[in-house]
């Protein structure tokens, strides 16, 4: 027995693995793993590393940046040009803290607009696979993010978090196939359910044929789901498609976020209710 | 202290760490739009092909669920997923001989497939296959030809990196 196990470690480790992982997916469907302890444990280790590797990438992004500044003062002379890089640097510098103190402050302004309980928060990673849209943020439940709440910024719905440890919540974007967002076309007040889809992006469902819907009609949060405020954007509609079977249109959405250049967000509580939706 | 297989698969380990917490980086980094590169998948291939230990399987289940845990809101499907291709990479390899970079990429192309038919598998038995088939078909693809670009490259990367690691101290000498 012994030798047999011995002999075959490998392939019953495998098996082990495999059954172990269908496993921890029928209870994930079932919704029975919360705060699993491992994978707790995971995202306290990889915070750190996280928020490294995000600060790596913003430092190399800004030297792409810098050199991209520099690349017409070649003329110049060497002295001159090591002078202008360390003014360019100190400028870079400056102009991103100008740009972050500007982006907090409409967060600030839009915070306040909020009739519940809303917190700042840094996007620190985004997802890594492609068949699933979201983001890691750098709060977590000691800071009193919850699962459920919203995620928005000042120009619309982000996503929404579905897991939460001590310093860090698990988002879920508005263009994940598995999300679904309540809205309103906000020139008619037809409902549908905004969601990402592998095939074609993000789109408008469960749209009547009947529903007078146009390209350029701009989707604002229902509040009627629960977790967004009524009347957060949460994308345009680009194209229209009254298919000639079925009972709903095909209506692809840009969405009003482009979640990969968002850094600050917005964590907004149930309690909050309705903002006037930006013209 | 402790054996050279238990050693190299812990380093691997940590590398996987690493590539997990890169992939969550190089969309911001890289114009690569929605496909994020599946350093994951390369990293199981050639553990599954070079070292298969208890440890590598284990490992890859681990790499999968870490991928899950950062990325989707279904937990276990990556983890499914890497220890599907590991156990293909694993019954393939006493028939693989890695002697050409091009064989490292038909290899990772398949495990790449693999992955997705085991992706598509979960998807289609616990979530909504609404607009799924040609999205699936695009990324399963996409994901399958860069892993396989990518792979002589990090290959010959972690075989560097290994052969220093495995190289014998001044102590040992």
């Amino acid at each position: 027995m012994l030798a047999f196990l011995r002999k075959n470690q490998i392939a019953l480790s495998s098996c082990f693995c495999l059954i172990l992982s269908c496993f921890i997916l029928t209870l994930s469907a079932r919704g029975q793993l919360r705060n699993e302890p491992v994978g707790v444990v995971l995202m306290w280790v990889l915070r750190p590393l996280q928020m490294a590797a995000q600060g790596t990438a913003n430092w190399f992004i800004g030297i792409q940046e810098n050199y991209l500044t520099l690349s017409g003062f070649k003329s110049e002379n060497e002295r001159l040009r090591k002078r202008i890089q360390t003014l360019e640097v100190e400028r870079q510098r400056l102009l991103e803290a100008e740009a972050t103190n500007r982006k907090l402050q409409q967060l600030l302004d839009f915070r306040a607009q909020l009739p519940g309980k809303s917190l700042t928060a840094s996007i620190i990673a985004n997802s890594a696979s492609s068949w699933f849209q979201g983001c890691i943020l750098d709060k977590g439940s000691a800071d009193g993010v919850q699962k459920d709440m919203a995620v928005v910024t000042p120009l619309g719905v982000v996503g929404k978090v579905v897991s939460v440890t001590a310093h860090s919540a698990k988002v879920i974007l508005l263009t994940d196939a598995n999300s679904g967002i309540d809205v309103l076309v906000q020139r008619t007040r037809s409902r549908g359910i905004v969601s990402g889809s592998l095939d074609s992006g993000t789109v408008l469902k469960y749209v009547k044929r009947s529903e007078d819907v146009q390209v350029g009609d701009r989707l604002i949060t229902s509040g009627l789901d629960g977790v967004f405020p009524k009347g957060l954007m949460a994308g345009t509609v680009i194209r229209v498609n009254k298919q000639n079977l079925g009972l709903f249109q095909f209506i692809e959405v840009l969405p009003a976020v482009q979640s990969a250049r968002v850094e600050e967000v917005l964590v907004v509580g149930v309690g909050a209710e309705t903002v006037p939706a930006k013209n | 202290m402790y054996p050279l297989a238990m050693k190299i698969s812990l380093l691997l380990f940590a590398i996987g760490i690493l590539l997990v917490i890169l992939q969550t980086t190089l969309q911001r980094l890289l114009p690569i739009g929605p496909v994020v590169p599946d350093l994951i998948l390369v990293l199981c291939v050639y553990w599954g092909l070079n070292h298969p230990t208890m440890g590598a399987a284990i490992g890859s289940f681990l790499l999968g669920y870490s991928v899950d845990i950062l990325s989707s809101q279904l937990i276990g499907v990556n983890a499914f997923a890497m220890s599907l291709v590991f156990v293909a990479v694993y019954l393939g390899s006493r028939s693989i001989w890695l002697h050409h970079p091009l064989v490292s990429s038909i290899i990772v192309l398949c495990a790449a497939l693999i992955k997705g038919a085991g992706l598509v598998l979960v998807w289609v038995v616990f979530l909504s296959t609404e607009g799924f088939w040609q999205g699936a078909l695009k990324y399963i693809i996409s994901e399958a030809l860069i892993a396989a670009l990518l792979a002589p490259f990090l290959f010959a990367l972690l075989a560097r990196g290994e052969s220093y690691f495995a190289k014998p101290g001044p102590a040992a000498q």
